[in-house]
C-alpha cells in the first residue's frame, strides 16, 4: 500500500496502518534526530514526537508522497526547538565528552574514527549538520532536502558546501588517515 | 578543472563520512511508539457544529413590509399625477427641466446641437 493509502487509513483511526507508516519511516527519522542531538538520550522522545504529531492529525500532510520529508521536517524542528530551550543542567554538571583522539600519534581504529567523525559533524552549525545528514546519511535529493529545510536548492547547496569545507578543515590532521583507512578496510 | 576538484573533494567527503556511526534504533522503540499512539486520541477531522436554535418564523414578521410597500405606492402615485410638484424645486419640475421649448419630436436635444452649430 502507498503512503497515501496508509495515511488515509491512519486518519480513519487504523493503528495497523500507522504501525506500517512507522515501520517505513521511523529509522531515518530516528537517525536524523540522533545526528542532530549528537546521540542525545532524548533522540527517541523527539522521534516519537514527530510521529505523535502525525497520528494526532494525519490530514495535515498535504502531499502524502512527501511523507518522509514531512516527518523529517517536523523532527528537525522539534530538535531545534529543544536546543533553544534553556537547559537546566549547569555546565559543571554536564558530562565530559571524551576526546576521540586522546593520543594524536596513535593510528585510529574503526571505533575511534567513527567517534572522531561524529564529533566533528556534531561541531558543525545546526543547519549545516541538518543539510549534511539529510543528503549524505538519509540519501535525500537536494530538492527533497531543500524542502525539508524550507530553503531554496541554491541555499541548500551553499549549506552543504560550507559543511563539507568545515568538516575538511576540522579533520585536516586526520583526513589522509581517514581516507587511507577506507582503503585498508576495502571500502 | 575546478569541477573535477569539487567532485573529487565530494568523493573524499563521502569516504570520510562513511566512518560516521549509523545508530541502530533502540530495542523496543517501535513498541514504545505504538504504546504511546494507543493512548493518544486523534483530533476529530470533522468539527460538529451545533445548529443554532432557530425561532419559528411568524406571519407577523412580514407585517413590517406593509407600510414600506404602501409608502412606495403612495410616492409613485403622487409623483405621477403631479399633485406634489409645488413641493419640488423648479429645477426638477420647471420648464427648463421639462425642456418645454424643444419641439415635440426632438426630445434628445439634437435640434439644439444643430442650432448651436448654425450660430458659430
Amino acid at each position: 500500500m502507498t503512503d497515501a493509502g496508509l495515511l488515509e487509513a491512519a486518519a480513519g483511526g487504523s493503528h495497523a496502518a500507522f504501525a506500517e507508516i512507522a515501520s517505513r519511516h521511523y529509522q531515518p527519522v530516528y537517525r536524523l534526530v540522533w545526528r542532530m542531538t549528537n546521540g542525545g538520550a532524548d533522540a527517541e522522545d523527539v522521534a516519537q514526537e514527530a510521529f505523535l504529531k502525525l497520528w494526532r492529525n494525519p490530514g495535515q500532510v498535504r502531499e502524502a508522497a512527501a511523507l518522509k520529508g514531512w516527518l523529517m521536517r517536523v523532527a528537525a524542528n522539534a530538535v531545534i526547538d529543544r536546543s533553544r530551550r534553556p537547559r537546566g543542567t549547569p555546565l559543571e554538571e554536564a558530562p565530559e565528552v571524551a576526546d576521540p583522539q586522546a593520543r594524536p600519534d596513535a593510528p585510529l581504529d574503526r571505533a575511534q574514527a567513527a567517534r572522531l567523525v561524529d564529533s566533528r559533524i556534531a561541531a558543525l552549525p545546526e543547519r549545516q549538520r541538518l543539510a549534511l545528514s539529510l543528503v549524505y546519511f538519509e540519501g535525500l535529493t537536494n530538492i527533497e532536502a531543500a524542502a525539508v529545510l524550507e530553503v531554496s536548492v541554491d541555499a541548500l547547496e551553499s549549506l552543504l558546501s560550507r559543511a563539507r569545507r568545515g568538516l575538511k578543515d576540522s579533520l585536516s590532521a586526520e583526513w589522509r588517515e581517514l581516507l587511507g583507512g577506507l582503503a585498508e578496510t576495502g571500502q | 578543472m575546478e569541477q573535477d576538484n569539487n567532485h573529487s573533494g565530494d568523493r573524499e567527503v563521502d569516504a570520510v563520512l562513511r566512518h560516521a556511526s549509523r545508530p541502530p534504533i533502540p530495542a523496543g522503540a517501535m513498541d514504545r511508539l505504538m504504546a504511546r499512539i494507543a493512548e493518544e486520541p486523534q483530533q476529530a477531522r470533522v468539527i460538529a457544529f451545533v445548529p443554532r436554535a432557530r425561532r419559528r418564523a411568524t406571519v407577523w414578521r412580514y407585517a413590517a413590509a406593509v407600510p414600506l410597500a404602501a409608502s412606495l405606492a403612495l410616492g409613485v402615485w403622487l409623483g405621477a399625477n403631479g399633485r406634489i410638484d409645488f413641493l419640488m424645486p423648479s429645477a426638477v419640475t420647471g420648464g427648463v427641466a421639462l425642456n418645454d421649448d424643444a419641439p415635440v419630436d426632438d426630445l434628445g436635444g439634437v435640434g439644439d446641437a444643430y442650432a448651436e452649430e448654425g450660430t458659430t
